[in-house]
């Protein structure tokens, strides 16, 4: 899908992208050995594709109706089981191989060569590189394997997912207090740091019992769901009218509202990652005891709340409304307004982070640092991907300049936040080229066109 | 109400529409016809101003298409070949969605109005994802007529369609048109084109080979199938 859309060199340069980022990222790591140890970018590195595999599993799953959308239920493979002599448990197995596969190649292995290719530049065993490679592609694949876990026991009960989540939660608390590194939380790190069987066997244990018992109470179809609503529109937009694009806005309101998923997108796709990231943090807070884990933690909210924009752009596309008097800067900016509303979803998180780790007085700058990193991160995302980020972000040239534009201001926030939380004030200096990138970008897709050929 | 000159649209070194130049007047039901992969739907977009032409001008009801989309837009009632009402708004919904958009008055009129006329009522409370394709198409076509327009362009108008709601949606274009209205219409169904268009155009690999009105035909002796068939075989490219 991906190469037909880009063109196949768009699409083959993705993995190339990934690992010049490792390569060029690993060189620098010398430079900031003294305040982040090989060990603690290790314990991120492999963090970090536990969240990629989370996130893909997610999608996956919630992004269903994405898929039916653009290709219509009888083109999607998944629902081949209603027409060919195949189970849907096998399609199941089928995609998670595939997605096995198809992630590996496109994030973990060039992450692992960009990465084996600079350790002779930096004093490290090149046999790193093919540790890191099984490593990294253990947490992936436990990610992904929590992912399809969890959302298999959504569909079935939600009171049994939760308790899977208060459950795992407890457990990585525990392992995380008893150990000083989170070594025992997690065993791919675990592998990386002291190759052996024993954390081997539970990485694959933990992979290999989630993903088989996800398989094996498969349920494509959720629970019939109520079909007929009232009109839930008008309402709407006489509430939201004062706000202007209030039919847009109230629009994407019955979309989130009215798709399947529904909390469940909220929950696997922003509410989990982010529990990780604090998690992470916590654990980073070990390494470098000086680290202010709430403005960083706001640095990463802001990146990740571009999830949000994700959601508001899954059921639209230009072309639905191609054929009625409305100009594509209109749609733009009322998904711009629907952002700001749902707005309130990460700043809710943001202050319970801020109750939870008693820090009320690193809650300003945190706050400022939120909004100025998710206003630039919406609008490099608007700029390169107009209403199509889940999509677009897959071309190789697009993730290029989304990487480039995002990175180095992320980078030198959590740097500076690091010397003084202060320093997050910093952050203020993203809204001009944020309030740049966005006009640009609607008169930019203001030039789009139907696709022909 | 539409003007296209020498109307030329390339993708790459494809060239899906080859200097089509075609005029339709007010009061007609113009029908485009073509094969699959003509270029019906090229045309229909470039006079809707979707797509800008690679050469050429189109202009309807005296707008540039490609200068003044939105304006065309606005005037016209448009069709596409492809429904795509929003999964998640009831049929009801969407009505009231393009009613909003265009800014009109008793919306709740204009909409009753239609879900008599094409018999779907009973599903206007109903998710645009979970009708079935005729209801959607018949949701489409409501859509475009919402705003009472005096020119409709129509990719495919029956598509999809039982034979009574075809009957119904047949006769209501020919009364729009007795009451002063202008129906540009594409379609591969040539007893569409014989039995409700004034005039006809024949497209075939982007170049238009004949443009007349039925009547004429039908005085020659012509009967259209073996007319098109004959046009559309015969067309070497020269």
């Amino acid at each position: 899908m991906h190469s037909t859309v880009f063109g196949s060199r768009g699409f083959a340069l993705f993995p190339a992208v990934v690992a010049a980022f490792a390569f060029f990222g690993s060189l620098t790591l010398p430079l900031f050995s003294d305040a982040l140890p090989y060990s603690a970018v290790a314990l991120l590195a492999h963090l970090f594709f536990l969240l990629a595999g989370l996130m893909v599993g997610s999608f996956g799953l919630a992004g269903r109706e994405f898929m039916n959308r653009r290709f219509g239920q009888i083109s999607l493979v998944a629902y081949a089981s209603r027409s060919l002599p195949v189970s849907e448990r096998r399609i199941f197995a089928a995609f998670l191989a595939k997605d096995t596969v198809y992630y590996i190649l496109l994030y973990v292995l060039p992450f692992a060569a960009g990465f084996a290719a600079a350790t002779p530049f930096i004093s490290l065993n090149p046999a790193l590189g093919l540790l890191a490679l099984v490593s990294l592609m253990l947490a992936f694949l436990l990610g992904l394997a929590a992912a399809c876990f969890l959302s298999t026991l959504y569909a079935h009960s939600v009171r049994l997912f939760a308790g899977a989540v208060a459950v795992i939660a407890a457990v990585a608390a525990l392992a995380l207090r008893t150990a000083h590194s989170g070594i025992a939380g997690l065993p791919p790190y675990a592998f990386f740091i002291d190759p052996g069987p024993e954390p081997l066997a539970l990485a694959l244990l933990l992979i290999l019992v989630p993903a088989a018992v996800s398989v094996l109470f498969v349920t494509v179809d959720y629970p019939d769901r109520k079909k007929r609503f009232r009109n839930s529109l008008d309402p709407l937009i006489g509430r939201l009218r004062a706000l202007g694009s209030a039919h847009f806005i109230a629009k994407d309101a019955l979309d989130l509202l009215r798709s399947e998923g529904g909390a469940g997108k909220v929950i696997f796709s922003f509410l989990l990652p982010l529990a990780l990231v604090w998690v992470c943090l916590r654990v980073l807070i070990r390494f470098i005891p000086g680290i202010d884990p709430l403005v960083v933690f706001a640095v990463l909210l802001g990146v990740l709340s571009a999830t949000i924009y994700n959601w508001l752009t899954e059921f639209d596309s230009f072309s639905s409304y191609a054929f009625l008097p409305v100009k594509v800067s209109e749609v733009i900016d009322g998904k711009l307004k629907s952002y700001a509303l749902l707005g309130i979803l990460p700043v809710a998180v943001l202050v319970l982070a801020a109750a939870t780790a008693g820090e009320a007085g690193a809650f300003l700058p945190a706050f400022v640092a939120f909004i100025s990193v998710s206003a630039y991160t919406l609008s490099v995302t608007v700029y390169l991907t107009g209403l199509h980020p889940n999509v677009m972000l897959y071309h190789a040239g697009v993730f290029l300049c989304y990487l480039l534009a995002i990175s180095p201001a992320l980078l030198l926030l959590i740097f500076a936040s690091i010397l003084d939380p202060a320093y997050a004030f910093l952050s203020l200096f993203l809204i001009p080229p944020a309030a740049l990138l966005i006009a640009r970008g609607r008169t930019r897709w203001q030039a789009w066109e139907m696709p022909g050929y | 109400m539409i003007e296209a000159e020498s109307l030329t649209k390339n993708y790459g070194s494809v060239t899906a529409v080859n200097r089509v130049s075609l005029s339709v007047a007010e009061g007609e039901l113009f029908g485009l016809l073509g094969p699959n992969g003509s270029g019906k739907t090229t045309m229909i977009r470039m006079l809707t101003g979707q797509v800008r032409p690679t050469a050429g001008t189109a202009r309807v009801m005296g707008l540039d298409a490609a200068e003044d989309p939105i304006g065309v837009r606005r005037l016209v009632g448009i069709i596409p070949e492809q429904e795509t009402p929003p999964s998640f708004l009831t049929a009801e919904e969407y009505l009231h969605f393009v009613a909003g958009i265009r800014n009109l008055d008793r919306v709740r009129e204009r909409c009753d109005r239609w879900f008599d006329l094409l018999e779907f009522r009973d599903k206007k409370d109903v998710l645009c994802k979970d009708l079935s394709r005729g209801t959607r198409q018949k949701l489409m076509f409501s859509q475009a007529f919402l705003h009472e327009p005096r020119l409709a362009i129509i990719d495919e108008p029956l598509i999809n369609l039982d034979p009574i709601v075809q009957r119904t949606v047949k006769d209501f274009l020919q009364e729009y048109v007795r009451d002063g209205g202008t129906v540009f219409l594409s379609t591969h169904i040539l007893e569409i084109a014989e039995e409700i268009c004034d005039r006809i155009g024949v497209i075939h690999n982007g170049r238009l080979l004949y443009a007349g009105f039925v009547e004429d035909l039908v005085r020659s002796g012509h009967s259209l199938e073996p007319f098109f068939l004959d046009l559309v075989r015969g067309d070497t490219g020269a």
